[in-house]
């Protein structure tokens, strides 16, 4: 275990980002960390809005035509070893604004996240529920480690 | 000292924030024109979650469509299929079991506990005390637990369907019970925050006279909601809508605009909301929570409005060969985007956040302009 993983075992940071989805998501990871009930932090896991002190990148939301931009640059300012998770139905397979239309498709829908950048861990859920997200987090800390 | 004659030079400094920006949970973008630290003038603009649903809404079956429509947002989206299936109802002439008229109330003000509860939680993280905001969030946990036990999911529950309620959200016996053995600890447990908020004389002196929205001001900005209650408008939806006709409850004013004003509202209206819950669990009528002997017909277009946790909702459509025509969706946070602009002048730059937050933004919902540029 090289001395990045020893001092990142005992504080992973997850960075949120939010790309157009329903807020619902959104709510819940932030409720999976920081509210008294589930606390993630008490894992390890800490919640930062600082692309260049985080670990794992969290993406909700189908990437909006706006949001495909700023997503890259977030992606891209993340320091390696880094991890991306999509959380949700939306970031997950696009969700409900890409696969479901009336006479005209959406043309503001960019995702899925798989489209923009490349994705290491989904967590499907519309939304997802914060047991959900404690698993999917716990469960991809090897990765992130070994990395 | 000032130099009289001398005319003080000051600098105009414009801070931008956003679009994705540490401060804002939700994308959008602030810049703040400031001078001496005071803000003068405040703008915000939306259009970055842009996701154009009422386009796609555009010739889908009107069931689909309503499934759509709850996931506009996911704080209030009971509010929005409700709307959405009222409309529909309206337009076809349906008329909804007693029952399951009772139970989309309780799903309603359930949604109103949580939303109020999530404002207060984060209204405390944002003036940085996490204690208060730590307790709310926990309250807030009860009533998801609630939510996922009525409808079987925590966020999008998909309570109404035309004709009434989904039959899996049928209140059993046992579900009644233990709806009131956890609204009473919610009770309890509101009192004690609203108990705690009111005594703690530093949190007090932090809010009061932050980001006062005039009474004048609200009216002449067609501000909704709890937002515009705070101002001494007795104005609710509730008021009016057929729906709420059995219940008894208040509608609740404050005086002043301001942050304390915004926050007494929900802690107060969380009250009102279990009252209400109480009276239908206790006069719930016996029957069928579903009708579905209902013939598709063409309609015109149709309004509805109804009451949601941040104001008042507005949906309107037509319905041609059971597909929908011409959708509108106006949610309370477009109308309160003024009084988040207006509320931020004259305060400090570090309450900038507060006075946005005090308005129980939620511009996910917002986001559904479509700009046509004439080329």
């Amino acid at each position: 275990m090289g001395i990045k993983s020893f001092s990142r075992k005992r504080a992973i940071h997850i960075m949120l980002v939010y790309t157009g989805g329903c807020n619902g998501c959104d709510i819940e990871i932030v409720n999976a960390v920081l509210s008294p009930k589930y606390d993630i932090e008490q894992y390890n896991v800490f919640l930062t809005w600082n692309p260049r002190e985080a670990d794992i990148l969290v993406v909700t939301g189908p990437v909006t035509r706006f949001n495909e931009d700023p997503l890259i640059k977030i992606y891209e300012s993340i320091p390696d070893p880094k991890l991306v998770v999509a959380a949700g139905a939306c970031a997950v397979m696009g969700g409900v604004y890409k696969n479901i239309h009336g006479d005209i498709p959406s043309e503001e829908i960019m995702g899925p996240v798989d489209n923009v950048i490349p994705v290491d861990a989904k967590i499907p859920g519309c939304a997802v529920r914060p047991k959900d997200i404690l698993s999917g987090v716990v469960a991809s800390l090897p990765v992130l480690l070994d990395k | 000292m000032l130099d009289e004659k001398k005319p003080r030079e000051t600098i105009e400094t414009e801070i931008p924030l956003g679009t994705v920006h540490p401060a804002a949970l939700e994308p959008y973008r602030v810049r703040l024109f400031v001078e001496d630290e005071i803000v003068q003038e405040a703008e915000i603009t939306i259009g970055v979650n842009h996701r154009g649903i009422e386009r796609i809404m555009e010739g889908l079956p009107v069931e689909k469509a309503n499934a759509l429509t709850e996931k506009v947002c996911g704080i209030c989206s009971n509010a929005h299929i409700w709307n959405s299936v009222r409309t529909a109802e309206l337009g076809l002439g349906i008329e909804i079991p007693e029952r399951a008229s009772y139970i989309r109330i309780i799903m309603g003000e359930l949604e109103r506990l949580h939303s109020h509860f999530l404002y207060l939680g984060h209204g405390c993280e944002v003036l940085a005390h996490e204690t208060f905001s730590m307790r709310a969030f926990y309250l807030r946990e009860s009533i998801m637990d609630l939510l996922f036990m009525i409808g079987g999911n925590r966020v999008q529950y998909g309570c109404s369907i035309i004709g009434g309620v989904r039959p899996r959200c049928e209140l059993t016996d046992e579900r009644i019970r233990t709806l009131r053995e956890k609204l009473d600890a919610v009770e309890k447990g509101a009192a004690d925050f609203a108990d705690r908020v009111t005594s703690d004389t530093v949190f007090i002196s932090r809010i009061e006279g932050v980001g006062v929205i005039p009474q004048k001001q609200a009216l002449k900005l067609e501000v909704t909601g709890p937002t515009l209650r705070a101002t001494g408008v007795p104005k609710d939806f509730r008021t009016i809508m057929p729906d709420y006709e059995p219940f008894d409850f208040n509608v609740i004013t404050q005086q002043d605009g301001d942050v304390k004003a915004n926050l007494m509202m929900r802690v107060l209206e969380i009250f009102e909301s279990i009252k209400i819950i109480r009276q239908a669990l206790d006069n719930l009528p016996k029957g069928p929570v579903v009708d579905r002997s209902w013939e598709m017909v063409d309609c015109d277009t149709v309004h509805s409005y109804i009451e949601v946790p941040r104001g008042t909702l507005y949906h309107s459509y037509a319905l041609e060969d059971g597909r929908i025509r011409g959708s509108i969706i106006r949610t309370p946070s477009m109308s309160n985007i003024g009084a988040m602009q207006y509320a931020c002048i004259g305060d400090h730059v570090t309450d900038a956040q507060l006075c946005i937050v005090q308005c129980d933004p939620c511009f996910t919902c917002t986001d559904r302009a479509v700009e046509i540029i004439r080329r």
